[in-house]
């Protein structure tokens, strides 16, 4: 075995000589950077989850049938599908109330498993013609006309290879998958207005028909309402119910106030993760520096005799910045690595039990926040090894080597 | 003894992960009116954990050399588990489906652990000398 060590492998040759030592330092290192790589990850896909929410949500108001508000809040927020509906002659009453700019009606309905397993699809029948919530952002991926028959499937909807969608018992045709957005809509899949009786036809043949035949071509589950300029969502809801006295029993969610109260609890999750991901750094900084400090106490006779045998200063302060930032880079390494393990694979799963908007960042993204994971895990290694140099540097060598005799 | 631990031990209890968890928490969908890709999936993987154990336990009571072996067969055995849900046999195409969402990324993540822990420990072995 060759025992020949130079200057240049000492550092390693020091860690591997000590492994306990080692292992203790890695593995406050691997923590610090599976907090900061997990914790930053976690948040930037709740915030870009919340974006892309808000990118999607084009009305200002929705007005739903009586006890149907929080199963329509759920809808924008979650991955709760629901059938719920009022008829077509409540809506068109409705869209006449002053300080509409703009309405368009939308009918949910929720289908039992599609053709596999326990995938749930919400269907959700929009008017092309009057549409402005939907449109707008199918249109990066479908431009033409949505047939009748015809669907636009959400970026979770299985499609099989013919691009079909077996519900019901019929093959749908699929003109258009949609990117991934972070929130129930990925699960959902888009047809025209027309189309609706049709699956209502088709749940009545193979299982429990979704809603009764007579509502089939005339159920409506939400007017969604863009405001004039000038009005507010809630003036507009008063409006509303003075149409009819019928109407004040009606739901009326307000999905900026949805958003709102999203960002809210999205804003207080971050901010206790960035609190505990700061916590445990502080705490981690003040381990790495007591093991370096109580380290060099005992490590003094070590590099007094490297000094004796030629060393420089500079060279023993480069023998302990190697060696920490090698435990650091290594810790660095190991914490995204299981970081990536813990988060990148279950992201679907974090997603749905957080219930909150959750998109998962790109890859150049995740490469990127890598990097600075381990960067900070080396520089926090090399900085807390700054407390040994400055201890081994105030003493002479021989004197070192003498009280230690 | 110390390596004999670090080359047996994570091999028996990933090898227990591996063959308990598709069983319990990781399983295969439900729904299916007919066993689906991801059953079979699940099958596959708890054998190939019951025989990540087995290696695992042998190495218990082996030298360094044999130890050795047998941290590259888990190896092979995990590289195995890993094409499984993902080429050989695979799991059920809808994102949202259990099979997909808990069952592959614990068999990843599993996968992936059991690769890195035998190669520590093979590594290790290798630089013992008989």
């Amino acid at each position: 075995m060759d025992t020949h060590v130079t200057l240049r492998d000492l550092p390693l040759a020091n860690l591997a000589r000590k492994p306990l030592r080692t292992t203790a330092l890695l593995a406050v290192v691997t923590v610090l950077a599976v907090a900061l790589f997990g914790g930053t990850m976690l948040g930037m896909n709740l915030g870009n989850g919340m974006r892309s929410m808000e990118r999607r949500l084009g009305a200002d108001l929705m007005v739903v049938p009586q006890n149907s508000a929080n199963q329509a809040e759920a809808l924008l927020t979650g991955s709760n599908s629901s059938t719920f509906y009022f008829t077509r002659d409540i809506a068109r009453k409705v869209e006449r109330a002053d300080g509409i700019a703009q309405a368009t009606e939308q009918t949910y309905i929720s289908s039992l498993a599609a053709a596999c397993c326990e995938e749930k699809l919400q269907i959700i029948g929009y008017d092309p013609a009057t549409d402005f919530v939907i449109a707008p952002w199918v249109a990066s991926q479908f431009q033409g006309e949505l047939e009748d028959g015809q669907m636009v499937a959400g970026a979770n909807v299985n499609v099989s290879t013919d691009g079909t969608i077996e519900l019901y018992g019929r093959s749908w045709p699929v003109v258009a998958q949609l990117a991934n957005t972070g929130t129930g809509l990925d699960n959902s899949v888009f047809i025209n207005q027309r189309t609706v009786p049709d699956m209502v036809e088709a749940s009545a043949a193979v299982s429990k028909r979704v809603m009764p035949e007579e509502y089939a071509d005339k159920a409506v589950s939400t007017v969604m309402i863009k405001v004039k300029d000038g009005y507010d969502p809630q003036t507009v809801a008063t409006n509303i119910k003075r149409l009819d006295t019928r109407f004040a029993d009606l739901g009326y969610v307000y999905p900026g106030g949805v958003t709102a109260a999203t960002k809210t609890a999205l804003d207080a999750l971050t901010g206790y993760m960035a609190a505990f991901v700061a916590a445990l750094w502080a705490m981690g900084v003040i381990v790495l520096l007591a093991v370096f400090a109580a380290s060099a106490n005992e490590r003094k006779r070590e590099f007094a005799s490297l000094r004796i045998m030629g060393a420089t200063r500079g060279m023993v302060n480069g023998v302990i910045a190697k060696e920490a930032a090698a435990v650091g880079a290594a810790g660095g390494v190991i914490g995204v690595a299981l970081g990536a393990l813990g988060i990148l694979p279950f992201s679907a799963l974090i997603g749905s039990r957080l219930q909150l908007p959750y998109l998962q960042a790109g890859p150049w993204t995740v490469i990127g926040l890598a990097l600075l994971a381990i960067v900070c895990s080396t520089a926090v290694g090399v900085v807390s090894s700054f407390a040994v140099m400055g201890r081994i540097s105030r003493g002479d060598a021989d004197i070192i080597l003498k009280e230690g005799r | 003894m110390k390596n004999k631990l670090i080359a047996s031990v994570p091999s028996i209890v990933i090898g227990a992960l591996i063959a308990i968890a598709p069983q319990t928490f990781a399983h295969a969908c439900t729904g299916h009116g007919m066993f689906g890709a991801c059953h079979w999936s699940q099958q596959t993987a708890t054998g190939i954990g019951v025989v990540i154990l087995a290696l695992g336990v042998i190495a218990l009571f082996s030298g360094p050399k044999t130890r050795m072996g047998l941290n590259i067969a888990v190896i092979a055995d995990c590289l195995l588990l890993l094409a499984v849900p993902t080429i050989l046999i695979g799991v059920c195409p809808g994102a949202m489906m259990h099979c997909r969402m808990v069952m592959l990324p614990t068999l990843i993540v599993l996968g992936v652990l059991g690769i890195a822990f035998a190669a520590t420990g093979a590594w290790l072995d290798s630089r013992t000398r008989a």
